[in-house]
């Protein structure tokens, strides 16, 4: 007999660290064995040397041999991935095998959101879902956008809808055109929350969500009650740190001024040059001049490299949450509370945010069952960062327009000892001081969602369900513009409110029921009244009569005010269907009608149906090895209508107040269009998953054609037709692509494993036709100055657009009589800001108690068009300014009366005439010619960036349950950490003015932050 | 329930049913605030004729654009201005007001007049009919003038002392008589604005307005001019010099109003901030941005505080340009009558508009060079119009182009090889827009650039 040892010890998820209760411990070769208890832990007395093996569905298996004398063990189970089994949540709130659908999904754990949190949920799912593209607009407090396989709708919305357990929320990014960067209204959620994110991508996957879903669907399945272990309260502390991550590259040799000449006596034209706000002053060397600070005494001009690096601070996000859950066999619950506090880079830049959640079922009688999910969220913030070109608070503005000399912690104090406002220039801008503690933008969102649902089961084969969810918020903003303030001297003030509402309420009925020992059927069959309804009510004190007063009854001038209401509702009739063969084949079918109010009355009723189908071939031909684990091969073919935004029907007039006594009316820039049909996306997709050497290898791979008709597009047209945009039925965009998953575990044992998951995916676009007549080429989506973003036939959604040099048959530029470029009179597209491929790779390796990912996103392909750089080289702040601007950067000497300068380029081109350009022109002219013209301001929008770095560790179970926690981790977290490649100089390649469509357009953005912290997650 | 969902899509917001006043309310403002508005006078017209200088970033001064730089008018006058007009004349057709409509043509017509001037050729015959124009053809400049001496024509058929009246009538209060003074005084300014293309359809145009005898303006008391309100409704000079100080008065005006002695010179222009010795210093057109702010904000005359008032009026057509342009018709032939008294009626009107005292304009009129030279009335009356158009840059460069007086010396740091701009750039948008009509356009009148002369001005 061999000795035998009393073994304690425990089992845990790999992914949470808390214990697994039912896990089958076995001692291979002998019928000894146990099972975990609640907590997860086991003993068992077992002989020396032996061999455990450790299972539990849904877990990969784990044999552990035993050291001699091992008295405890501990043993973490990775989740199962891909496994036939894979149940994954679906439309409607469904969950399904993963192996009966017939298209693509991806889910994404809870953990995988919330340890490396984003203040805004989108941007967490950046690189780790292939197929879905996010852009997060700029600084850390806005808004972000995500597009799942490309943009399907030349002019609608291409965001994907959003689902939080069975009801869809709002995702609206509202009051895009102001100059702040409003968070989209997803950002409300706590990630803490979710259990689970599925990501439907195509109408394929959506069909039973209606209009909304032609772009994807994002199914959030929040954390439900459970029968707690211990004291069934868990706490999460996330806090991290952010800094400035990209900068634009500055020179530090020229200062404020033009023509090489400045000197400072008011800041507004009273000095030398001084109420210019460019950098094409006199060399920084030292030489006296006298400065904003220096009360008219001439003092040492220096640069002060780092001025605008010191203005932003040290971002800092404390979030803080609590949940507590139970179960027993009538009821469980799960209610979290989460406070975050974040405070931007930007001085005086704050958002805290209060999230409440309750999710409970109650057991009414076996067969019945009462669920209901509530969420109230306040978010609140003090002051949002200004962002673009206004005068009144662009931070950035003003730092592309600057001096380098100008040193701003000089800038501080923006008051001087009578009171009177303090800055280097006073013809344009404001201290920047100053309009970050004044010139304020407060914003408040109250938002209450959840739903109710009831559950009946009729009997073995039928359910009923009936659920209402309701999405309701007001978003209040008060913006601020202090008296004083350069450009609107008497201030302003503005109260900008929203009203949204949503209500879902839905029946349905479910038939699950064997036909056959080989044949399953599972029908659903139900119907949806969505509600929606918008209102805003927009007020401001054009200037105000006293200062400091922030009232709308302050006001020197009538208030000028806007109210908007729009409401809309929709009936649904949806079925769908699903035979399984065998437990290995399965066919979808699903149809669905609507009625929308927004179409007109001959329209308003369409049906649109789809069609999937599996097969998992391993399971069908017995193919299963030690090579091939599963394969299954899938296809379908869908369609979604879409109707339009209420009110697209007939002409309106828009009021405005009264001038002298007369009220005024106004024709309404759209032409709108009573015989609007509803929009039409059709969708083909075929796939396959296989999984190779014990799972070991993981491979996922899509590909589809989605063909979107009869758009409605508010078509830009010549105002000369008497509008501005018309309404029409028209336009067909396609998109074409590819998605690929890999997933690798390179190692598996039990102390270390090393898991690979790389995602890609490659879309194209093709405008095919915007009118059926052809009159109309482009559609402009956007525009930012002369540059446009354009879906012109024939070529890729979203072409930049715009001014470029004029140049000969060899390409070469044509130079004026001056010798400065030309612009072309004909504009040049310059390529689409639509990404060729996106990818992500994360590495993740376990070590015994130590996690550690770290996730790459790449962007390859697609341009931007810069306006900090289009403006930083106007103004000469750019380090890319200097060759040319003295005899030391290779500029050359010219002389003009009897003053020589050494500030001279020949521009490499040709005159008019086709002779050899030979006219030296100043560097400062040379550069504004650049700055003019969008051509040399069009960049590559690749990147390679270091999302997400996590170094997390798990206190060992054996430690913790005597202090009674049931678990404890401790996770350093980074986020944007590096971006590793990039070609767009100056800028993060990654920006966007908001979610709209109208990307690949950059203007003085807020600079991208960077973010360090740790996690802390305790479970008692 | 498709009855249910066509009564929820039911605008709650903006009006189904446009009243004719209200539009044309609406499109006097919204006119005129383009009109005498940044783009297409500030920055670019008053600067070609220098009644005014850029005092800092001076691109515009030294006639540095793109193809965005003149969108606003074009957009502004078609989508909003013709637009509606339209709307008010298919709306009085339907209500039997001619009023209505004479009015809505007469404002139709000085709007076209604006496009075509400053652009060239321009959708006429097909604009602001979307239904049937999606893609409008362009009009030379030619077909645009005949037709609107047509419009005006029929317009002033149409309005009607004695028919239904109108309401939201900013420019006149309703005063229809002075509607049909304002009408017959575009028919002048166009026919002497072709007269030199085609001075026989000139000549029967006056002769017309003759045989009618409605008359002209008679008084600067009917000026067509908008006088401002209040913010938000202040005149966009006032706004413009609230948010910033990019304007001075050209040095060319000043230099100008003081060697003729010319009492305006205090109306125009103000008095230096810190006190210089000459007072009045204008600021050359067209210096390189630091060739400007050396000259100082506070050393060099803003314009004067008549222009920069909240409530100064946007003068569309005065008393004093109808007579000028009597004096105009005299000496080419095509009206019988004393050029010199209506030359210096002309000038009495201007001075009398800034209310400048009669022993003023007496011993103004009585000066050597204010003289009226019959042997060169193009000189006389493009120098003399060129000062009462002070601050309507868009006529005063539509006339500098025809009369080619005053003789104007380009700006310093121009970079259009010693040229003056001659017209505006077509907004960039159209070749992507409505690019074959575009392209049929500068296919006919040449390339589109800043220096290609368009039909009207010969020489």
């Amino acid at each position: 007999h061999a000795q035998t040892t009393a073994l304690r010890g425990a089992v845990v998820a790999a992914s949470t660290g808390e214990g697994l209760p039912g896990v089958s411990v076995q001692v291979i070769g002998s019928n000894t064995a146990a099972q975990t208890d609640a907590a997860g832990k086991f003993s068992l007395n077992v002989p020396s040397g032996s061999q455990l093996r450790f299972s539990y569905i849904g877990y990969t298996e784990q044999v552990i041999v035993l050291q001699s004398n091992q008295s405890y063990l501990e043993v973490r189970l990775d989740e199962q991935e891909n496994a036939l089994d894979e149940v994954v949540v679906t439309a409607l709130n469904i969950s399904k095998e993963k192996k009966s659908l017939g298209y693509s999904i991806q889910e994404v754990k809870g953990t995988d959101l919330s340890e490396a949190k984003e203040s805004n949920l989108v941007n967490s799912l950046a690189g780790k879902v292939a197929g879905v593209q996010v852009t997060n607009s700029q600084g850390n407090m806005g808004s972000s956008r995500i597009i799942i396989r490309g943009e399907t709708s030349i002019a609608g919305n291409n965001q994907p809808l959003f689902v939080i357990d069975g009801t869809p929320v709002d995702n609206s990014q509202l009051g895009t055109s102001g100059n702040r960067d409003y968070a989209n209204a997803i950002s409300d959620i706590n990630s803490e929350d979710i259990e689970s994110m599925s990501v439907l991508k195509g109408p394929n996957a959506a069909a039973l969500y209606g209009s909304r879903a032609a772009a994807g669907v994002i199914l959030i399945t929040t954390k439900s009650g459970s029968k707690r272990k211990g004291l069934g309260i868990s706490i999460n502390s996330n806090n991290t740190f952010e800094r400035v991550a990209v900068l634009p590259d500055y020179q530090n040799v020229f200062g404020q001024g033009a023509d090489g000449k400045f000197s400072y006596v008011d800041g507004k034209g009273g000095g030398i040059n001084d109420g210019v706000d460019e950098s094409w002053g006199p060399k920084m060397d030292g030489r006296l001049i006298p400065q904003f600070y220096s009360n008219g005494e001439a003092v040492p001009f220096l640069p002060h490299p780092d001025n605008v690096r010191s203005f932003f601070g040290t971002g800092r996000t404390l979030n803080n949450g609590i949940a507590i859950t139970d179960a027993t066999d009538k009821i469980d619950y799960r209610f979290s509370y989460n406070n975050s506090n974040q405070t931007g880079i930007v001085p005086n830049s704050s958002i805290e945010k209060n999230n409440f959640n309750l999710n409970t079922s109650y057991k009414i009688t076996p067969d019945l069952t009462l669920t209901a999910n509530a969420n109230y969220v306040r978010t609140n913030s003090g002051n949002l960062p200004g962002v673009g070109g206004f005068r009144s608070n662009g931070y950035m503005l003003q730092f592309t327009w600057f001096g380098r000399q100008v040193d701003v912690n000089r800038l501080k104090n923006y008051r001087d000892a009578d009171g009177n406002l303090v800055n280097w220039n006073n013809s344009y801008y404001s201290n920047p001081y100053f309009i970050a503690e004044e010139n304020i933008v407060q914003q408040q969102r109250d938002r209450i969602f959840g739903n109710v649902g009831l559950n009946y089961k009729i009997n073995d084969f039928l359910t009923a369900n009936f659920r209402s969810g309701n999405d309701y918020y007001t978003d209040r903003r008060k913006i601020r513009i202090a008296y004083g303030t350069n450009g609107t001297p008497f201030g302003s003030y503005e109260e900008d409110a929203y009203t949204v509402n949503e209500n879902n309420t839905e029946f349905t009925l479910n038939y699950n029921q064997p036909l056959s020992a080989d044949f399953r059927l599972d029908i659903l069959a139900g119907g949806n009244i969505r509600s929606q309804s918008r209102q805003r009510n927009d007020q401001k004190a054009p200037r105000l009569a006293v200062p400091d007063v922030y009232t709308l009854a302050n006001s020197r001038d009538a208030l000028v005010s806007l109210g908007e209401y729009s409401s809309l509702k929709t009936y649904s009739l949806f079925s769908s269907a699903q035979i399984g063969f065998k437990n290995y084949a399965f066919l979808n079918l699903t149809a669905r009608n609507d009625w929308s109010s927004t179409l007109p009355v001959d329209n308003l009723s369409y049906f649109y149906p789809s069609v999937n189908a599996s097969i998992v071939l391993s399971e069908a031909f017995a193919l299963q090895s030690d090579v091939l684990s599963y394969w299954k091969l899938r296809g379908g073919w869908s369609k979604v209508g879409k109707d339009t935004d209420p009110y697209n029907l007939i002409d309106s007039y828009i009021f405005s107040a009264p001038y002298s006594d007369s009220p005024q009316l106004t024709v309404n820039d759209i032409k709108k269009n009573p015989d609007l049909k509803p929009e039409t996306t059709t969708s083909a997709e075929i796939g396959t998953e296989l999984a190779l050497f014990d799972n070991r290898l993981r491979l996922d791979v899509s590909i589809y054609d989605i063909n979107s008709i009869n758009q409605i597009l508010s078509v830009d047209v010549s105002p000369s037709t008497g509008y501005k945009k018309q309404l029409v039925n028209a336009g067909k965009i396609n998109n074409k692509g590819i998605e690929v998953q890999l997933g690798l575990t390179p190692l598996r044992k039990n102390d270390f494993q090393w898991d690979v998951n790389v995602n890609f995916s490659s879309n194209k676009s093709r405008v095919v036709e915007l009118d059926e007549a052809g009159d109309l080429q482009s559609y402009t989506i956007g525009s930012s100055g002369s540059a446009q973003v354009l879906a012109s036939v024939g070529q890729p959604y979203g072409m930049l657009y715009g001014t470029a040099f004029l140049r000969d048959g060899d390409g070469r530029i044509v130079v004026d009589a001056n010798g400065i470029p030309t612009t072309d009179p004909v504009n040049h597209y310059f390529g689409k800001f639509t990404p060729d491929w996106l990818g992500g790779i994360t590495n993740s390796f376990r070590y015994k108690d130590f996690d550690l990912s770290f996730l790459i996103d790449i962007k390859h392909g697609g341009k931007i068009y810069s306006g900090t750089n289009a403006t930083g080289t106007g103004t000469g702040v750019l380090a890319s300014t200097l060759p040319g601007r003295d005899a030391e950067h290779g500029g050359l000497s010219y002389t003009v009366g009897d003053v020589t300068y050494d500030d001279g380029i020949i521009v490499d081109g040709v005159n008019a005439d086709g002779s050899e350009n030979a006219k030296i022109v100043s560097a400062q002219q040379y550069y504004k010619a650049r700055y003019r013209t969008n051509e040399p301001n069009v960049f590559d929008a690749s990147y390679v960036k270091l999302r997400e770095v996590k170094l997390g560790y798990h206190l060992p179970n054996r430690w913790i349950s005597k202090i009674g926690l049931q678990s404890a981790s401790f996770a350093l977290v980074a986020r944007n950490l590096w971006i590793i490649h990039k070609n767009a100089p100056n800028i993060d390649p990654e920006t966007a003015f908001n979610t709209g469509n109208a990307q690949g357009l950059e203007s003085l953005q807020l600079p991208t932050t960077r973010s360090i912290g740790f996690n802390l997650n305790v479970k008692f | 329930c498709k009855d249910d969902l066509a009564e929820i899509n039911k605008n709650p917001n903006e009006a189904e049913t446009p009243q004719p006043a209200y539009l044309l309310t609406s499109t006097i403002k919204t006119t005129a605030d383009s009109y005498w508005g940044v783009s297409n006078n500030l920055a670019s017209s008053l600067l070609f004729v220098q009644h005014w200088a850029r005092i800092q970033y001076t691109d515009p001064d030294r006639y540095i654009f793109t193809n965005n730089d003149f969108t606003d008018g074009w957009s502004t006058w078609y989508s909003k201005s013709i637009s509606q007009l339209k709307i008010i004349q298919s709306l009085a057709e339907n209500s039997g007001n001619d009023n209505y409509k004479g009015v809505a043509l007469v404002l139709q017509s000085w709007i076209f007049s604006l496009l075509t001037d400053a652009y060239g050729e321009i959708p006429y015959t097909q604009a602001g009919n979307i239904d049937e124009f999606l893609t409008p053809a362009y009009d030379t400049q030619e077909t645009v003038y005949k037709g609107l001496l047509n419009d005006l024509k029929m317009a002033q058929g149409l309005l009607n002392t004695d028919s239904e009246g109108i309401a939201g009538d900013i420019l006149y209060g309703g005063d229809i008589t002075s509607w049909k003074h304002f009408a017959n005084a575009l028919r002048l300014r166009f026919a002497l604005r072709i007269a030199d293309r085609l001075p026989d359809l000139a000549k029967s145009t006056l002769a017309e307005i003759t045989t009618e005898g409605a008359g002209y303006i008679t008084s600067n008391a009917e000026n067509a001019r908008l006088i401002y309100e209040d913010a938000p409704y202040r005149n966009p000079v006032s706004s413009s010099f609230e948010a910033r100080e990019d304007y001075r008065v050209s040095k060319t005006i000043i230099d100008k109003l003081r060697a003729l002695n010319d009492p305006r010179l205090a109306v125009y222009a103000d008095t230096t901030q810190t006190a210089t010795p000459e007072q009045y210093i204008g600021v050359p057109n067209g210096l390189t941005s630091s060739d400007a702010s050396n000259l100082g904000f506070a050393r060099t005359s803003r314009p004067g505080t008549y222009f920069r008032d909240p409530h100064a009026p946007a003068v569309i057509l005065s008393y004093a340009e109808v007579l000028f342009g009597l004096s105009e018709a005299v000496s080419r032939g095509f009206i019988t009558g004393d050029a010199t008294d209506f030359y210096q009626q002309a000038i009495r009107a201007s001075l009398a508009q800034y209310n400048i005292s009669n022993e003023l304009i007496v011993s103004y009129l009585q000066q050597e060079e204010v003289q009226f030279d019959p042997q060169q009335y193009k000189k006389s009356i493009g120098e003399q119009k060129w000062i009462a158009l002070y601050g309507q840059g868009l006529e005063a460069f539509a006339e500098w182009r025809r009369l080619d007086y005053p003789q104007l010396t380009p700006a310093v740091a121009g970079v259009l090889g010693g040229k003056i701009p001659l017209r505006f750039l077509y907004p960039g948008t159209e070749q992507s827009l409505n690019g074959k009509s575009y392209g049929e356009a500068i296919a006919r009148q040449g390339s589109n650039t800043l220096l290609t002369k368009l039909w009207f001005d010969v020489e």
